[in-house]
């Protein structure tokens, strides 16, 4: 099996590397107008989205216009392209090439002298402008298509701060950076990946403040992806994060600039896919995961406050109904008496073993979560109301579950969802399901089983060379006061360590604000 | 790849093992709350289990109805033989689920039981793992079934009742493992609260009423010897250190009227001293009280008939203590008092001469009060 699918992957290498062979001897333009075209037009057969205008400069030479519709501004290049052009020149014989540096109103031209140049160009919107007798054309920069605006994110909604996020185009997003960090030394890389796509892939970082073999691993391992095509970044994710097999992020996802950009100035890097709102942030660690933009945004004191509450709702999360299970059917005397009676007559008329009630019942409510999130909105009210009604008394009344299930079911759900980030909330709720299975069978045990896996497991993560659970394993005592607790953010001092060598130092020490200070003026 | 396949074995197993083992859903317990120990005839233990009803079945089938006012349903059932084990397996016969002991939160032994000795039959409940050690423990004036067969118009069940009238520590509480250290202890004396059916009211059926603590029961290795009264038991429990909840009227001589405090604050300190054969202990009492009451003219406010009063509850206690004394050491000769763990602590070596003629020496010990009573607060209203 093995050997089979080394063998296969070295046919691929071999594909590869004739690919990129082909690339570097790339086929020159001829000086020949109508050669070109005949290239060109084979090339784009049957594409009846490209358009190919030919035209007269100055009743002199004749030129090509070839753009792809719906990509170009079509109204700049008959203002600013042909109506210039095609004005009659004032002294016969002059040339072309001087008549378009004079004529020409458009802000960005770049010279082209491939065909394969050309494609990159006429694929990202540019137009193409060929002249007869001339070996070089020109890459007009008039792309302009349909995209979003700027809105507010709608999976990462915040009560204060920004309210705008990334959208589709790349361009956009970068410059989204660029408008909050305004020093040069925010670097942005660009690379292509996909055969058939060649999506636009923008590693981003900030000079001085990243680690330069980082930026290194992450470019390498970007540059090794070689498949059709890339539609999200979940791909890059996918195919670039260290350990495939856990159900842990070990990248972290984002559709806010503010959230991007404090991460850049942690010295991390931002990975931005064109096609998609959301970038990938690397490396990542556990810890901050948990952290929301809004944390830096209020009160340190009710942001310390709110991190506990997402911890402990993590917990309930996970483990609620397992240890719900595994006390009713293991543990009664941990129940105050009072309770367990009300317990057991509420599961007096339940058939099933409190195990498979509670699955019916997390199933059930999975089920339902995945059928809001999909359905049309026009449904959805319908959705909700079935689904309050089987989560609901119904179910209790049929006799299937009990009310303390119920319950247990709809505050697991409600935990799973106070998790600032949608990701890290998948693998708790998969996990669940096996630890249930863990409670039903050895209790309590179980329970702690299934717990020192999951941590064991944790602990060997790594996001790009840190450990996932750091800073509190391995224990880094200074980066602590962003983990658990957000200290105010003049003792915030120091950058969260990462790898190797860091500029640590992010703020001028002792900036409490106290009466003795800013008494400068007087 | 090798993990994953792992990892669905393991799964696999999971799926096929549940349901195994000591899996015990709440449908298939019978959860006891409180059980009675009585002596139908001698060498014989009869075992009655309170349990609570689940109403899920009675219901009638729609949910929701089916909501007894007040809830005081519960079942009673109970089986016989010559050990309380022998009683439980002929109790287990009669029921059709398996009992679940570790909510038994009362244990009720009948006053005949407890004559002959019950410290063989709390074995039992020590020995077994689940039965609390936190449960408490009463001695019934009548049967114990008939106690646990009450049905308490305000508590679920009766041994509920029980159970709150021994937190509220009026007179006394003891648990099986407070129970347990007394029987263990050096003076092999132990004192339980004793209960007693109230009298229902009038137009109730017989049943619908409660038990009440109204006196204790005092055991000497293991055997019930006698009872003392509720005013004796608060001087006990004065002996103790246990005092929470008292109050003291008291009659100046020179008043009019009486006055009632409340106790706030109230510790005992018990001193011994071994003065060549004689054993002398200190009892200090400090007490803080308030007054609650004020039926004279007293104006309370004014430092002389302040101290007056402080004098007079001091003198009140005293006279507890001493009735109590008097009955504890001189008539029953029971120390139930603690003195001997006093002795042992203070004169280790010295208390195993004694130890041996505890019993004698016990009646001869010289008990001097030190009593230290303060009123704090008096009140800023006047007589009206």
């Amino acid at each position: 099996m093995s050997q089979v699918f080394n063998r296969r992957k070295i046919k691929f290498n071999q594909k590869n590397k004739q690919q990129q062979d082909d690339k570097l001897n790339s086929n020159p333009l001829y000086p020949n107008l109508d050669q070109n075209l005949e290239v060109l037009h084979s090339l784009y057969k049957d594409c009846s989205d490209v358009v190919f205008r030919s035209f007269v400069i100055a009743d002199q030479t004749k030129a090509q216009l070839i753009y792809i519709k719906g990509m170009s501004n079509i109204e700049e290049v008959d203002s600013n392209v042909l109506t210039p052009l095609m004005q009659k020149a004032d002294q016969n014989s002059i040339n072309p090439k001087v008549l378009i540096e004079q004529r020409l109103s458009v802000a960005e031209v770049t010279r082209i002298e491939s065909f394969d140049a050309c494609i990159d160009q006429l694929s990202i919107g540019n137009p193409i402008l060929l002249l007869e007798g001339d070996q070089q054309g020109f890459a007009l920069g008039l792309s302009k298509w349909e995209k979003r605006a700027v809105e507010e994110p709608t999976g990462e909604l915040v009560v204060r701060g920004p309210r705008e996020g990334f959208i589709e185009s790349a361009e956009v997003n970068t410059s989204l950076l660029r408008r909050k960090i305004k020093s040069p030394q925010l670097k942005m890389k660009t690379l292509k990946v996909g055969r058939y796509t060649q999506t636009t892939i923008m590693i981003t970082y900030i000079e001085d403040l990243s680690d330069e073999t980082l930026i290194e691993e992450i470019s390498q391992r970007i540059k090794r992806i070689d498949i059709d095509g890339i539609l999200e970044s979940g791909y890059i994710e996918e195919l670039i994060q260290d350990n495939s097999y856990s159900p842990f992020p070990q990248v972290l996802v984002t559709e806010r600039p503010d959230t991007a950009v404090s991460n850049l100035l942690e010295g991390r890097v931002v990975i931005i896919v064109d096609g998609t709102p959301f970038v990938l942030v690397a490396p990542t660690t556990f810890y901050s995961l948990f952290q929301s933009g809004e944390d830096y945004y209020h009160h340190f004191m009710i942001a310390t406050a709110t991190r506990w509450l997402r911890f402990l709702f993590l917990f309930i999360s996970l483990l609620l109904p397992s240890l719900y299970i595994a006390i009713i059917t293991y543990h009664q005397e941990m129940v105050p008496t009072t309770l367990l009676l009300t317990m057991a007559d509420s599961r007096e008329a339940v058939p099933f073993p409190a195990l498979v009630e509670a699955l019916i019942m997390e199933i059930t409510f999975e089920g339902l979560r995945e059928a809001g999130l999909r359905l049309p909105k026009q449904v959805g009210a319908a959705v909700s109301i079935v689904g309050a009604l089987v989560i609901g008394q119904a179910a209790v009344d049929a006799g299937l579950v009990s009310d303390h299930m119920v319950m247990v079911v709809a505050l697991t759900g409600i935990a799973s969802f106070t998790i600032p980030r949608y990701n890290i909330a998948i693998p708790f709720r998969m996990l669940r399901f096996p630890i249930m299975l863990l409670a039903g069978t050895f209790g309590l045990v179980g329970i702690m089983m299934g717990l020192l896996a999951i941590l064991t497991h944790m602990s060997t993560l790594r996001s790009f060379g840190v450990p996932y659970l750091s800073p509190m394993a391995p224990m880094k005592g200074r980066d602590m006061k962003d983990t658990l607790m957000r200290a105010p953010l003049w003792k915030l001092n120091t950058r969260p360590h990462l790898t190797g060598e860091y500029n640590k130092y992010r703020q001028d020490s002792d900036q409490k604000p106290s009466p003795d200070k800013g008494s400068e003026g007087e | 790849m090798r993990c994953m396949k792992v990892i669905g074995l393991i799964g696999i197993i999971l799926f096929l093992l549940t349901g195994c083992w000591d899996r015990k859903e709440t449908n298939d317990l019978w959860i006891v709350t409180g059980v009675g120990l009585d002596q139908p005839k001698d060498g014989e233990v009869e075992v009655t289990v309170e349990i609570p009803s689940p109403s899920g079945n009675e219901g009638g089938g729609t949910g929701g109805e089916g909501n007894q006012a007040g809830g005081n349903e519960t079942i009673l059932q109970t089986g016989k033989g010559v050990s309380i084990p022998k009683a439980i397996e002929d109790l287990e016969t009669k029921l059709p689920r398996e009992i679940l002991w570790s909510h038994t939160e009362a244990i009720v032994i009948n006053k005949e039981l407890a004559e002959t000795g019950i410290r063989e039959e709390l074995d039992f409940f020590i020995r077994h793992p689940e039965p609390r050690l936190r449960s408490y423990v009463f001695i019934s004036e009548g049967s114990a079934k008939e106690i646990m067969a009450l049905l308490p118009p305000m508590e679920r069940s009766s041994s509920e009742v029980l159970i709150e009238l021994a937190k509220s520590e009026v007179l006394m509480k003891v648990t099986l493992f407070d129970l347990l250290e007394m029987l263990k202890g050096e003076s092999g004396a132990s004192i339980l609260p004793m209960i007693d059916k109230l009298p229902p009211e009038e137009g109730k059926q017989p049943l619908e009423t409660i038990a009440y603590i109204n006196r204790s029961a005092i055991l000497k290795q293991g055997r019930m010897i006698g009872t003392i009264n509720d005013r004796l038991t608060r001087g006990v429990l004065w002996f103790r250190n246990e005092i929470k909840e008292s109050t003291v009227t008291v009659k100046p001589e020179e008043a009019d009227g009486l006055i009632s405090m409340n106790l706030m604050k109230g510790r005992t300190n018990l001193i011994p001293k071994i003065d060549g054969n004689q054993l002398k202990m200190t009892v200090k009492v400090e007490t803080v009280d308030d007054v609650i009451q004020n039926k004279t003219k007293w104006d309370l406010k004014k430092m002389k008939k302040h101290k007056m009063l402080e004098k007079e509850l001091a003198q009140k206690i005293e006279m507890r203590l001493t009735d109590t004394l008097e009955m504890v050491q001189k008539e029953m000769e029971v120390d139930i008092l603690d003195f001997a763990e006093e002795f042992r602590r203070k004169h280790p070596d010295k208390w195993k001469g004694i130890k041996a003629d505890w019993k004698e020496i016990f009646p001869t010990v010289k008990v001097i009060f030190d009593i230290e009573a303060s009123v704090l607060r008096t009140g800023q209203g006047n007589v009206p």
